[in-house]
């Protein structure tokens, strides 16, 4: 006798945007998962038009928590078009405020985003409360978590003062531009900065790192579900520097046990299975974005599926780590969550070596031409993994402006090949311990870390009843 | 009430609200009413300042009789090509037409890049001026280079 | 130059309303002379980046709102609970007092469907019926950030999502924060404000005078830079950026003295122009952002 349950977990909270799971469940397993993406806005659109260089403080506005992200994407982008060589301290002074940012998201990602999964949080505000009963530390190490809980909300706003202390604010901040920044290293914002990073540091090694393996060591089931495909793919950051060589991670992208070099030529987007029309099924960025169209009937998402070499792709800290060598514990759930708080250490790391290599008072910025027609490509990976920007320019203005993010990559719908996309293929094969507190979907899917300010997703208005179908 | 009279009063209304803005900061303890009354003084003195510079330019264009009549004053006649030359681009300065006169606002603070809240300059903005500045004393601060042919 | 007096009483007093308002409520809240507030904060059409903004306040701070002066109920990006449940308490308010804060514009396009915020007695929940179905009955609504309180950049042309921005689909007042993002003092001292006093005094576009009142360029510490017409011909130099696009005349909010990330450095003061990111016009009207081909000389 199968039992056949449909589970929709709408809204997943504690993520970035707005993601509903789709899950098939027969006897406890799920057998299919669809990730659905539920916030369209059309960014590409509304950068038709526009002036080339307002694109590196549009795109920022697609996402709050990652807007530093689209800010260098679109400068790499706007370089590449413009035939722009970023001089190395340009490049040292961008790469820290671009490291802040992934030090903000981490920190606030293990506590704020994942430890209500495995923690309880105080009573008394209704914030905290959850229904299920699924909390397997002693209340010595659970009490533990909660105290950096709220200690980490200072170690957060620090990275974002770091950040702005370059960059000028944060969320969306202004330093960033094409060439590098704006500002300048001073002995005094240098200094503040090195005393910023290091208490950050501190806190990381002295009660994150230790809080997640405390986690992981209640949690072992979780090293055995959400492993996905096992593809990984980084478009390089902290990478190729003149003197410095690669800080972090190359491009590159691991595959059947095997590492090889990335090849940007070998990206393409399907949508089958997504709300869009166009000429062809699968495109490759520069070529086209298609159109919206809900009258399809295999589209079920608004998510487009992006392929490299044809398949699916995890991207995101244990892809960087994965790659770089550094990690190589495993791929599941819980593996992604050590590897994000074991990257946040190596961001600060990283962030001293380059505060180490400033010269101070050089001002990288010039009067730039914008020409009357071209296109570029920025390349980058980011907070939650590999992030792309490709535009065109006709009449000195943006004729095209086409954005794959990290999350596109992850939340990715079937492609014409119906192939799940990562975080599908990662719930799909799991087994549920309560199927009325399924709270397996939301700690796999969070792993990923989703952020879907920029993935899009239409859904038929109707009612979707849970039924439990009984087959003797 | 010509545009003299108009400033006076503005003047004079700025003035007695400051005033009494000052007899309450005397009274009031709270750093946040007196944060309130502050913005109010510091919002009085912007409106002052803006009044000043309409009067210095009303009085540079009368011919003593106290009245500004940019008709008069401004010989220079520009027709629809020609205004579009001065988008303030390119070491052109950014001239704009409304209600006939042609007025420089090259350095206007309120037409950075040459451009305000979306408009761009070298054009005829009479219809976009009325449904947004209709009676506010705006152009009096303005520089007149010419009239519209 | 580029620093504001800080013996200067008024900037001092301009810096401090946040803080001393949010203390004071605290301070009242656990004398029992007045109540904490019950918080909704819905995250709808935009990049969910005004909660971030929220978590980067120094003083006053996330953990001052969270655990003294508010019931905090509900927060896409924050709450412990999913799914069903976490839709039970957001609509479980209706009937007490609450307050509504909503940031991200809210999607009209194909009956709101181009924004789904949960699944609710199965059901979608698109973010214009949350809106309709919570605005009318909150005792507050104040819009927080750019696109709530006038559509911002998730409404900039040519709209594909149809936004619009809170005002325009309620009948009540709202209260507008905007900013891109909101600064945390914005939001939390008129949230104390509210909560021991009701509602701020505001402008005619129910705006908090208490931060919106003056313009960026009359507060400006490169003011004279301006008067004197020196400019700037690039980012990166540290005299007026009026010739570059600067919209500090036209924006009226107060980062010359709060400045940004407790208080650390802000838009002009990292050499780069004031985007006029808390005007209604953001950022259709605000554009260019950067021009190098302004004429410098009259």
């Amino acid at each position: 006798m199968t039992e056949t349950k449909r589970i929709i977990l709408n809204p997943v909270t504690r993520i970035s945007g707005f993601l509903g799971i789709d899950a098939t469940i027969d006897n406890n397993l799920v057998t299919d998962a669809r990730t659905e993406g539920l916030l369209f806005r059309g960014f590409e659109k509304m950068l038709e038009g526009r002036s080339p260089l307002d694109a590196v403080y549009f795109t920022q506005r697609i996402c709050g928590i990652c807007s530093t992200a689209h800010s260098i994407a679109s400068s790499l982008a706007l370089e590449s078009a413009l035939g722009i060589k970023v001089s190395q301290q340009g490049r040292y002074l961008r790469d820290v405020i671009h490291a802040c940012e992934f030090l903000q998201n981490h920190i606030r990602h293990f506590y704020q985003y994942t430890s209500p999964d495995f923690v309880r949080l105080p009573k008394g505000n209704t914030l905290f409360e959850t229904d299920h009963n699924d909390f397997r530390l002693p209340a010595g190490k659970n009490d533990l978590i909660v105290q950096h809980f709220f200690d980490s909300l200072e170690y957060s706003r620090s990275a974002h003062e770091m950040l702005a202390i370059l960059g000028g604010k944060a969320p969306h901040n202004h330093g960033v531009f094409i060439g590098g920044v704006t500002s300048q290293a001073t002995i005094e914002n240098i200094s503040s900065l090195k005393m910023l990073v290091q208490n950050i540091r501190e806190f990381i090694i002295s009660k994150m790192i230790p809080d997640a393996y405390t986690i992981a060591d209640y949690y072992k089931d979780y090293f055995e579900n959400g492993q996905g495909y096992g593809n990984l793919l980084s478009f390089g950051c902290f990478d190729r520097y003149e003197k410095l060589g690669t800080l972090y991670v190359d491009p590159l992208v691991y595959s059947g046990g095997s590492i090889m070099a990335f090849h940007p030529n070998e990206i393409t987007e399907n949508i089958y299975s997504s709300w869009y029309a166009d000429k062809k099924v699968a495109y490759m960025p520069l070529e086209t974005v298609p159109e919206p169209d809900m009258s399809k009937s295999e589209g079920y998402s608004w998510v487009k599926a992006p392929r490299y070499g044809g398949i699916p792709y995890e991207v995101g800290p244990l892809a960087r780590m994965w790659l770089c060598g550094e990690y190589r514990n495993g791929i599941s759930t819980m593996d992604r969550t050590l590897a994000r708080v074991l990257e946040a250490k190596k961001l600060t790391d990283i962030i001293l070596t380059l505060l180490d290599n400033l010269i101070f008072g050089i001002d990288v910025q010039r009067e730039y031409d914008i020409p009357q027609s071209a296109y570029g490509i920025g390349l980058t990976d980011t907070t939650r993994g590999a992030l792309g920007h490709w535009l065109k320019i006709e009449n000195g203005l943006i004729s095209f402006y086409q954005i794959i993010t990290p999350s596109v990559w992850n939340l990715s719908t079937r492609g014409q090949d119906n192939l799940p996309g990562p975080c599908e293929k990662a719930l799909i094969g799991t087994t549920l311990k309560d199927t009325d507190n399924p709270v397996e979907l939301g700690r796999i899917i969070r792993s990923f870390d989703p952020c879907v300010s920029c993935a899009t997703h239409v859904y038929s208005k109707g009612n979707l009843v849970k039924s439990i179908n009984v087959v003797p | 009430m010509n545009d003299h009279e108009i400033f006076m009063n503005l003047i004079k209304n700025n003035i007695s609200e400051m005033q009494d803005t000052i007899d309450s900061l005397y009274v009031s303890c709270n750093a946040c009413t007196k944060n309130i009354l502050l913005n109010r003084l510091r919002k009085n003195m912007s409106n002052l300042s803006m009044l000043v510079q309409g009067l210095q330019n009303s009085a540079s264009a009368s011919v003593g009789t106290g009245t500004y009549n940019p008709q008069q004053n401004s010989t220079r006649m520009f027709t629809t090509a020609d205004l579009a030359k001065y988008n303030g681009k390119d070491g052109n300065p950014a001239y704009v037409a409304v209600n006939g006169t042609v007025y420089d606002v090259t350095n206007n603070a309120a037409w950075a890049a040459a451009t305000h809240f979306g408009l761009t300059a070298g054009r005829d903005l009479t219809s976009e001026f009325t449904s947004c500045h209709a009676g506010q004393p705006v152009l009096s601060r303005l520089k007149v280079v010419g009239m519209m042919a | 130059m580029n620093e504001p007096n800080l013996n200067c009483t008024n900037s001092k007093m301009r810096l401090e309303t946040a803080s001393v308002l949010v203390h004071k409520a605290i301070n009242a809240i656990g004398q029992n002379k007045i109540k904490k507030g019950n918080l909704i904060w819905l995250e709808l059409t935009g990049c969910s980046g005004n909660i971030i903004s929220l978590l980067d306040g120094a003083d006053p701070n996330f953990k001052n709102l969270a655990t003294q002066m508010v019931n905090f109920i509900y927060d896409n990006s924050l709450m412990a609970a999913e799914g069903e449940s976490a839709m039970e308490k957001l609509f479980g308010v209706i009937g007490n007092d609450f307050i509504l804060a909503v940031e991200g514009a809210v999607s009209t396009k194909n009956d709101g469907l181009y924004n789904i915020i949960g699944r609710w007695r199965g059901q979608a929940v698109t973010a214009f019926d949350a809106i309709k179905m919570l605005g009318e009955k909150a005792s507050y609504v104040v819009a927080v950030g750019t696109c709530a309180s006038d559509g911002g950049i998730s409404a900039a042309r040519p709209n594909p999502a149809a936004c619009v921005g809170t005002q325009n689909l309620l009948g009540r007042k709202v209260i507008k924060l905007p900013g891109c993002p909101c600064h945390p003092d914005w939001f939390l001292g008129t949230l104390a404000y509210i909560l021991m006093f009701g509602e701020p005094a505001l402008d005619d576009r129910n705006r908090p005078i208490m931060f919106y009142s003056t313009l960026i360029h009359d507060m400006c510490p490169r003011r004279p830079y301006f008067d004197q017409g020196i400019f700037a011909s690039q980012l990166g130099e540290e005299t007026c950026m009026f010739k570059l696009g600067c919209r500090g005349p036209v924006t009226r909010v107060d980062c010359p003295i709060r400045k940004w990330n407790n208080r650390v450095n802000w838009p002009i003061g990292d050499n780069s122009p004031c985007i006029g990111c808390a005007m209604f016009g953001f950022p259709d009207r605000m554009e260019p952002f950067i021009s190098y081909d302004t004429t410098r000389k009259e």
